[in-house]
């Protein structure tokens, strides 16, 4: 991809897509991932319960840090609470559909041109804002570039779109330029490319939007927003839905289980075990949501030797990890960072733990006597630290004397991600092509692994330019067995995104990544 | 009052803002000591060089230490707190949006208070001064023990109470009183304790004095000694511990709002923290300062009415300390 890049762009305006990424304190887990197998206790679609009830009102308890709070769509997105609000009450040009595959939203469809560097989108007739005015291909673009134009507060969200040379040639179409041939262009538009009026400027109230809800009142604790009946979608049944925004996951559940919210967005596996179980509750369990890989940098010794590497890997006690840190909740994973992506290959063998063998294979990289690494983690997110302690003790299996470094959450991202040699990573449902393109190129800006391979970069590079979906994929699922052979990640698992749910409420989105914000389909049983 | 007494006044009064000047330069060179900076803690290393010196520019991070400090402190004085450097809002707004919240939390706390310590100290009365290791004991349980406690109890196991304080969208904290119930208490138990702790001694001390003993011996009965001979010699030390503790409380809403779920000024307090988000940490230490020092000023001039008798030379815990003084 990078014969096209522009040399003006600084690569690690990549980094971008890292917002979905990623590794923050700021993080929203996003993307995309796999739907998640319904349990019986799931969140089970409407379709499969009757049929909807109109009306009601819905309280949804969300993560959100009262410091972060914003009215502003095109900024970092710190906090879940506003994103529910965002997602309600704007219109974006595309949505994750429940098997993880791009759907139309604002944008009716949407067409590359040969060298898919131009994405022609078309757009709906029937939007208007909540004042009456129509929403327009000018809104659309203006509302792109000022997302693009704040890329230092969203990780450069949309760096990978050349915005300046994008046009809106009439009303309805936008024609979107890419820096690079980018076939993933419309997973890219998911979501996040909230749609406000042109020229707006004063984002320090709720802005004016064309979603399917409206703003009624916000406050400290979070904002109600009723139904916007001029909105050009199915009919939402909710008549009002009042996002609570509270800080602290278990606080969230308490709040279901006492009746004080009717929803709690992302809570833990433990308060899910002590909750979930009881009749007053119902667990939605979306799948691939949480990962916490092992990162090893392979510039860095003892990693640079590929035995080394896979002795790691064969150290791991996979399913006792998934047991100990998600609860149960969660998949075994086989050392590929996106299991989830529609692009994984299917036919690897499952990593096992091997113990004699990871022994043998430390031996001839001379270190029969064992070695000494330090293993970075911190508790941003639940568990990480449990992993890395349990990761220390099964690697002492193998002869090598782990010490578990606990670093302090505010700062691991800036001091520890991307820089030491082997520490415990986070993703958070990206897409495979944004992790390539955050992590694993050549030129990548945070290549946390220090991965460098040629044939790596030529094959993504490839399959971006390839309008053939199969081919493509094809591609893709190529340099992930490179990737899996000898790469430097350990991955063992993913775990369930968890949210609870009482018994009356229908229709909550179980798909990957931000799907779970468009709620604007759920409804209320009687 | 005379132009010497409003002279007396004023000077505890300019001390107060100079200490609550000095309180915020402390906030603010402790926030800084701490790694990592709001540029660094929004972008979590991600963004180029370019754009975190960019990011860094439009915060006004740039600029040293000093000079950021001296201008959050010019305006103040225009009464002009800053924006958020996380959200970009305006702190005065923030604090707005939460501040009814956590006056009504305090104000119950410290009603809370002032019952429990009232009780406590009663029953020292009537054992004569002696006992109180209870008190001591609750005093020196960390906050969120009370909170996991009293969560347990009253929420959990009784159910009475609901187990997190999340008020209605748009709603009034006083809509469901019940809401403020637990993080009161949280806030109440540890903070009659220490009051109780503090004032117990005072009130041994008043009791082994000879006018209570002589009254007793005069078969005076007991309430009617303790309106007339004790309490009063007990306003001055009770006031001071007052003003010491609604600070102590206004401070302490951090942790009993972010256990609980409560969108007051200490929840914000606690993210503003985990940000770097200096103009809101600077608001939200300055708030408790601020009731602190206020609290005392008011417990002083109040103190000097009480004992008006004396010459009221220092304005530290003032004691009774004339045989008869303070009867009047």
């Amino acid at each position: 991809m990078h014969q096209h890049s522009s040399s003006r762009v600084p690569l690690s305006r990549r980094s971008a897509l890292a917002v979905l990424t990623a590794a923050g304190a700021l993080l929203l887990s996003a993307c995309s991932g796999t739907p998640a197998a319904d349990t019986p206790a799931a969140g089970t679609p409407a379709s499969r319960t009757g049929a909807p009830v109109d009306g009601g009102t819905l309280r949804y308890a969300v993560a959100g840090s009262p410091a972060t709070a914003s009215d502003d769509p095109h900024g970092g997105l710190g906090n879940e609470s506003d994103v529910l609000r965002f997602a309600l009450t704007y219109d974006v040009l595309t949505v994750p559909g429940e098997d993880g595959r791009t759907r139309p939203r604002l944008a009716t469809s949407w067409k590359p041109n040969a060298a898919m560097d131009r994405w022609t989108l078309t757009l709906r007739e029937d939007a208007r804002f909540t004042d009456g005015t129509p929403v327009r291909a000018a809104d659309v673009l203006y509302s792109l570039r000022r997302i693009g134009g704040k890329a230092a507060e969203n990780y450069g969200r949309l760096a990978d779109f050349d915005l300046k040379k994008s046009t809106a040639p009439d009303e309805h179409t936008v024609v979107l330029a890419t820096r690079a041939p980018m076939a993933d262009a419309p997973r890219a538009l998911e979501s996040v490319t909230f749609v406000v009026p042109e020229g707006t400027e004063d984002f320090s109230r709720p802005v004016t939007g064309s979603g399917p809800y409206r703003v009624k009142q916000t406050g400290a604790q979070g904002a109600v927003l009723t139904r916007n009946d001029t909105w050009w979608g199915e009919r939402p049944h909710l008549d009002r839905i009042e996002i609570q925004a509270v800080a602290d996951p278990q606080a969230r559940a308490s709040a279901v289980t006492a009746g004080q919210a009717d929803v709690a967005g992302s809570v833990s596996p433990a308060a899910v075990k002590s909750a979930g179980t009881s009749e007053k509750t119902r667990v939605v369990r979306r799948g691939g949501v949480t990962e916490y890989p092992f990162v090893m940098r392979l510039d860095t010794k003892p990693f640079d030797d590929p035995r080394v590497r896979e002795a790691f890997r064969l150290a791991a006690d996979r399913k006792a990890l998934v047991d100990t840190v998600f609860l149960g909740y969660g998949k075994v994973a086989n050392d590929l960072p996106t299991p989830y992506d529609p692009s994984a290959p299917k036919d690897l063998p499952q990593r096992t733990r091997d113990v004699a063998k990871a022994r043998k294979l430390l031996a001839q990289a001379g270190h029969a006597d064992g070695l000494s690494v330090t293993l970075h983690t911190t508790t941003s997110y639940p568990g990480m630290d449990t992993a890395a302690t349990l990761y220390a003790q099964q690697l002492a299996d193998i002869g090598v004397d782990a010490e578990v470094k606990v670093e302090p959450a505010d700062t691991y991202w800036t001091a520890v991600y991307a820089k030491k040699a082997f520490y415990t990573g986070y993703y958070g449902g990206i897409s495979f092509p944004d992790l390539v393109r955050v992590g694993l190129l050549s030129a990548s800006p945070t290549n946390e692994t220090a991965w460098r391979s040629r044939t790596f970069d030529d094959g993504f590079a490839r399959a971006m330019a390839t309008a053939n979906e199969a081919r493509r994929g094809e591609l893709l699922s190529g340099i992930q067995r490179e990737l899996w052979k000898d790469g430097g990640y350990v991955v063992w698992g993913t775990g369930d995104g968890l949210d609870l749910a009482a018994p009356t409420v229908r229709g909550l989105p179980d798909g990957p990544g931000f799907q779970r914000m468009f709620i604007d389909q759920a409804w209320m049983a009687r | 009052m005379t132009l010497r007494a409003a002279g007396r006044a004023l000077r505890p009064a300019g001390r107060a803002v100079a200490l609550a000047v000095a309180v915020t330069a402390v906030v603010f060179t402790a926030t800084e000591l701490l790694p990592g900076d709001a540029e660094e803690l929004r972008t979590t290393g991600r963004a180029s060089q370019e754009e975190a010196a960019a990011e860094r520019d439009r915060l006004g991070l740039d600029r040293p230490a000093a000079a950021r400090y001296l201008d959050w402190l010019y305006g103040l004085a225009r009464g002009d707190l800053g924006h958020s450097l996380a959200g970009g809002r305006p702190v005065a707004a923030l604090f707005a949006e939460r501040l009814p919240a956590t006056t009504a939390l305090v104000a119950v706390a410290l009603a809370g208070t002032v019952l429990l310590t009232a009780a406590a100290l009663a029953v020292t009365y009537l054992r004569g001064g002696r006992g109180g290791s209870a008190a001591t004991g609750l005093a020196a349980v960390p906050q969120p023990v009370h909170a996991a406690v009293l969560g347990a109890v009253l929420a959990g196991l009784l159910g009475w109470l609901p187990p997190v304080s999340l008020l209605p969208s748009g709603g009034s904290p006083l809509s469901d009183p019940r809401l403020l119930v637990l993080p009161a208490l949280t806030l109440a138990l540890p903070s009659a304790a220490f009051a109780t702790v503090l004032l117990r001694g005072a009130l041994g001390d008043v009791l082994r004095r000879p006018h209570v003993a002589d009254a007793r011996l005069r078969g005076l009965p007991a309430p009617l000694v303790l309106h007339r001979h004790v309490l009063p010699f007990l306003y001055a030390p009770a006031l001071q511990v007052t003003a010491l503790l609604t600070g102590g409380l206004v401070a302490g809403t951090a942790l009993a709002e972010t256990l609980f779920g409560y969108p007051g000024t200490g929840q914000l307090l606690v993210s503003a923290v985990a940000l770097r988000d200096v103009p809101v940490i600077q608001a939200a230490a300055l708030l408790p300062a601020v009731v602190l020092l206020l609290g005392m000023l008011l417990a002083d001039l109040a103190a000097r009415r009480t004992t008006a008798t004396g010459p009221a030379r220092h304005p530290g815990p003032a004691l009774p300390d004339a045989p008869r003084g303070g009867g009047r």
